[in-house]
């Protein structure tokens, strides 16, 4: 019986005996992503948009931190897509691989758990892909969020289909029984019975559905003016196909958030024709902005170039998230997560994200998130006015 | 007339579950084997569609023929190689096994063709079937009777054919085949691969309904579960019956329950049908 | 000892003990009476569930716990009643399916779980963060010493022995005066209770919990390969495995960063195909 605890003890040593070293002239920044499991495509996702921040600001030197360049260096940890892993990896990065900020881990529910460490260590921590406002009112210092609330997407939505559509009176709510799918159709009912329309059905689907005939039946035979339905890439692909089986037609269909992907709208082909959506930002916008990436154009540009596809409001979330960073150190001319913390939160600049000032509990509150809609297989702007491409169209086959 | 909908989208689906599920109940009611692999299999069946339609443009039916004889192929190999050296374990240990290579294969998958969702679009689209109000997508119905074409042609080949009914005779007596002269080591391979033959096929099918990626699998083999204890493990006709009457209870569920709650219901009558009836719907022997 | 460590080894102290805890729970029921159990992971997210909830209602931290362990000792009671009678692929299969449907019906008891929003336990308001981390540790800590004293009670019992002529010869026990439906049903909620304390401290711990988070499959099987590694129905090795998996876990995790699942899936395959009687076996069989 003594043998074994002994090899035993020599293993676990040997396993961690690689230690992290940490450079002195390089901005070390930690970014817990689900790589595996369930929610790896959106990982894929932030990490481009990590990636193409982090080169194109070494390409340039590096960030100017007082009187010296320093380069950026992005540390990975996967979280197999559980959040508990996610609140460990933070853990981790901060205390074994000391990294001077943070990323949030993806999503809303995640980035809550995690702000918990962050908090802890005091480090500032930027979540990219976290818009629930319950993230921020725990009354945390070092968390900051480059999405708005949930209903500064339905809000304008819903104003405008109230303008333009005025027979739109039955509303249709389908939603994933998750987080953030579930917490943006709770604020489209909302946003629907302010304006006096008529919620007629209301659901939650499961996650790994593999059908929503049965809903979408139900759903046809209450004939709706409006469909809302919530959820991911491969969900929202399936049920806009079985929405195409069962005929089901509706002067507007809504769908949030997968329209914003390129990917949802090869997968649904000439179905995706007229199905709007809103988010929090889109490539048509146009900023001329103060951050490395200048305007967003020239973002669009520059990802294109080094990926061959045009970056979602995730991707580009995430470089925007690095590109906050930057603009902080820079005015704070120093990385002591005190001083960089205090410009985040005076900060007041404009992005190719957009103008970017948080509010009083860390979330962004400048962002006027865009509304589109696909026509012609392309995603067009329809709202703010101030860059709008298009009407809304009306009619869903 | 909602419904006849409803019973429609019910019996359409149960085509697929049973599509999902015979390979799986074949392989476990004859080599006593849980095979985790099976959703990987049918997650690679449909990358094999989707890559021969996007890059030959070849159509997922033709595929099929492609399919058959290499994941037939491959399930043979497999066995002879891996699988039957713990044939006579413990539950436990061949279910470790085939957990721990799904694992190796989902991650090669992720490697190998990333995490996106692939869609493979049909132009044109094979559109609907209209039987007055009720509509019927043809894909799918095309893939329940083609499900149900390969059902009964497994079904006769274990009938009729001499290694069919060798596959029979294993599975009912062991040690009884075996002193007929029945070379059980083969007939497990030949049972394994059907199994992944069965898995690759419908993945091909499902390629043109489901959106694909490395860690759909997952889902699938939780439906070929439930479809299993439902119709009785080993038989074939079985995971037909147990694929239809999941199919009607999703549906049914999702119109009364909410469809939030239409999983979990086929989850408890998956209970409720271990503790009142081990041996499934169709069953008549349990085999442990 | 938790002193002058720093967190995160303390983290990784405390995930470890906890794996011993879900390792030597599952050897009362899977390796003394050598039922394939898959319930672990059933047990954990309902003791992780009451426990949070009750917090939730402002019960005490210590309280909830307690609560959350009754809880899955009379669900234990009351499933194992029911099923313990399926054998081999049956119970396996059902006791997998019990942790689907519980995360099912959390995911819609949305008022009193959050669903599938999650729900956040309040934070322990302590002196330092250092404090509440090796707060956490002592008490997975404890949770892990009553489960080993469980394991010595019961292995020096008559229940001990009841369940091992069970895993020998089931009937030949019952035809011999074993009443083989009690010793079982005591095995399950042995490999029960503790797994739910467990799963409640672990809620506290986290502050955040969510349904595919407590009740993920891998709580079922990981304990499984632990006590498969370390030796069936043994009294160490169900620990000796929790720590070794624990370190392979993390040595692949840190090292192997977009094959690690597959490394792990490895691991499992050379595991079974090569050491299927565990590591100690095969030290035995060295020397």
């Amino acid at each position: 019986m003594t043998k074994t605890p002994l090899l035993l003890g020599t293993l676990v040593a040997a396993v961690f005996a690689v230690g992290a070293a940490t450079a002195q002239d390089v901005i070390r920044i930690g970014a817990p992503l689900p790589i595996t499991g369930p929610l790896s495509p959106e990982a894929v996702k932030q990490q481009r948009g990590y990636d193409l921040w982090a080169e194109t600001a070494n390409r340039a030197g590096g960030v100017q931190v007082g009187g010296k360049r320093m380069k950026v260096e992005i540390v990975y940890v996967d979280y197999q897509s559980n959040t508990p892993r996610a609140v460990q990896a933070a853990e981790k990065l901060i205390t074994q691989d000391k990294v001077n900020f943070l990323f949030s881990p993806f999503g809303s529910g995640a980035a809550k758990a995690a702000s918990s460490v962050s908090e802890k260590y005091q480090v500032p921590t930027i979540a990219a892909t976290a818009s629930s406002a319950q993230v921020y009112d725990q009354g945390y210092k070092y968390l900051f969020g480059t999405f708005t609330p949930n209903d500064t997407l339905t809000e304008p939505l819903s104003d405008m289909v109230k303008k333009q559509a005025a027979g739109v009176q039955r509303v249709a709510i389908l939603a994933r029984n998750d987080l953030f799918p579930l917490a943006i159709a709770q604020e489209m009912e909302k946003s629907a019975k302010k304006r006096g329309m008529n919620v007629v059905y209301f659901e939650k689907y499961a996650i790994g559905t593999l059908d929503h005939a049965s809903a979408l039946s139900q759903i046809k035979s209450q004939a709706p003016h409006w469909i809302f339905a919530t959820g991911y890439t491969n969900d929202l692909i399936l049920m806009r196909k079985q929405m195409g089986d069962l005929k089901i037609e509706a002067p507007v269909v809504t769908m949030v958030a997968a329209p914003a992907y390129q990917e949802w709208i090869d997968g649904t082909g000439k179905l995706a024709e007229n199905v709007s959506s809103a988010a929090w930002w889109h490539p048509a916008v146009r900023y001329k902005g103060k951050d490395l990436f200048g305007t967003t154009e020239n973002y669009v540009k520059l990802f294109q170039a080094k990926y061959k596809a045009i970056p979602d409001y995730a991707e580009a979330s995430a470089s925007a998230a690095g590109a906050i960073f930057q603009l902080a150190i820079e005015k704070a001319g120093t990385i002591d997560k005190q001083k960089v913390r205090d410009a985040l939160a005076s900060m007041n600049e404009m992005t190719f994200w957009g103008p970017v000032k948080f509010g009083p509990t860390g979330q962004i509150n400048s962002l006027e998130p865009p509304v589109f809609q696909i026509q012609k297989g392309k995603p067009l702007v329809l709202h703010p006015q101030s860059i709008r491409q298009g009407e809304l169209q009306l009619g869903i086959k | 007339m909602l419904t006849f909908q409803i019973l429609a989208n019910g019996l359409v689906l149960g085509g697929l579950y049973a599509c999902i599920a015979s390979g799986f109940s074949l392989v476990w009611g004859v080599l006593n084997v849980i095979n985790i692999l099976h959703g990987s299999i049918i997650v690679l069946g449909g990358y094999l569609a989707f890559f021969a339609h996007a890059k030959l443009g070849i159509h997922p039916f033709l595929s099929i023929l492609v399919a058959a004889p290499l994941f037939y192929a491959a399930g043979y190999v497999l066995q002879r190689t891996l699988i039957n050296r713990m044939i006579a374990a413990p539950v436990l240990l061949t279910l470790s096994l085939t957990f721990g290579l799904d694992l190796m294969a989902q991650n090669g998958m992720l490697l190998a063709f990333t995490a996106d969702f692939r869609t493979l679009i049909i132009e044109p689209p094979l559109g609907v079937l209209a039987l007055g109000p009720v509509v019927i997508p043809i894909d799918r119905l095309l893939a329940m009777l083609l499900a149900l074409a390969l059902t009964g042609l497994l079904y006769l080949l274990l009938s009729r054919s001499r290694i069919g009914r060798a596959v029979v005779a294993v599975r009912m007596d062991r040690e009884a085949a075996a002193l007929m002269g029945v070379s059980v080591k083969r007939i497990y391979a030949v049972t394994f691969g059907l199994g992944a033959m069965m898995a690759g096929v419908s993945g091909t099918l499902l390629a043109m309904i489901y959106p694909i990626s490395p860690l759909t699998g997952t889902v699938y083999l939780g439906k070929a579960f439930v479809v299993c204890v439902l119709g009785g493990l080993g038989s074939v006709p079985g995971a037909m019956v147990g694929g239809i009457a999941l199919g009607i209870v999703e549906s049914f569920g999702a119109l009364w329950f909410g469809p939030e709650n239409a999983a979990t219901l086929s989850f408890l009558l998956l209970i409720v049908v271990l503790l009142v009836k081990p041996t499934g719907l169709l069953g008549r022997k349990g085999y442990e | 000892m938790p002193t002058g460590v720093d967190a995160y080894w303390l983290r990784l102290g405390t995930t470890m003990l906890m794996y011993g805890v879900l390792a030597m729970s599952w050897n009362f029921i899977g390796g003394m009476a050598g039922y394939p159990s898959f319930a672990s992971a059933a047990f954990f997210g309902l003791g992780a569930y009451a426990g949070a909830v009750a917090q939730k209602y402002g019960l005490p931290m210590v309280v909830a716990w307690s609560l959350a362990g009754a809880v899955a000792a009379l669900f234990a009671a009351a499933l194992g009643f029911a099923l313990l009678r399926l054998r081999g692929h049956y119970f396996a299969i059902a006791s997998l399916v019990v942790a689907e449907v519980l995360r099912e019906i959390v995911n819609s008891a949305t008022n009193l779980t959050g669903g599938g929003m999650g729900l956040n336990i309040p934070v322990p308001q302590m002196a330092s963060i250092a404090d509440q981390a090796r707060f956490f540790y002592y008490a997975m800590l404890g949770v892990a010493v009553l489960a080993f004293g469980a394991v010595l009670v019961t292995q020096r019992s008559r229940l001990g022995f009841g369940l091992r002529c069970i895993q020998q010869n089931e009937s030949a026990a019952d035809m011999l005066g074993v009443n083989t439906t009690l010793y079982k049903v005591n095995a399950f909620i042995l490999s029960g209770v503790f797994v739910g304390v467990a799963g409640a401290v672990y809620a506290s711990w986290v502050h955040y919990i969510e349904p595919p988070d407590v009740f993920d499959v891998l709580y079922s099987i990981k304990p499984i390969v632990m006590v498969l590694l370390g030796g069936a129905g043994t009294l160490f090795g169900p620990l000796i495995g929790a720590a070794l998996f624990l370190s392979l876990e993390e040595l692949v995790w840190r090292n192997y960063l977009s094959v690690h699942t597959g490394v792990l899936g490895l691991l499992i395959v050379l595991l079974v195909l090569f050491l299927p009687k565990g590591i100690l076996a095969f030290r035995l069989r060295r020397t």
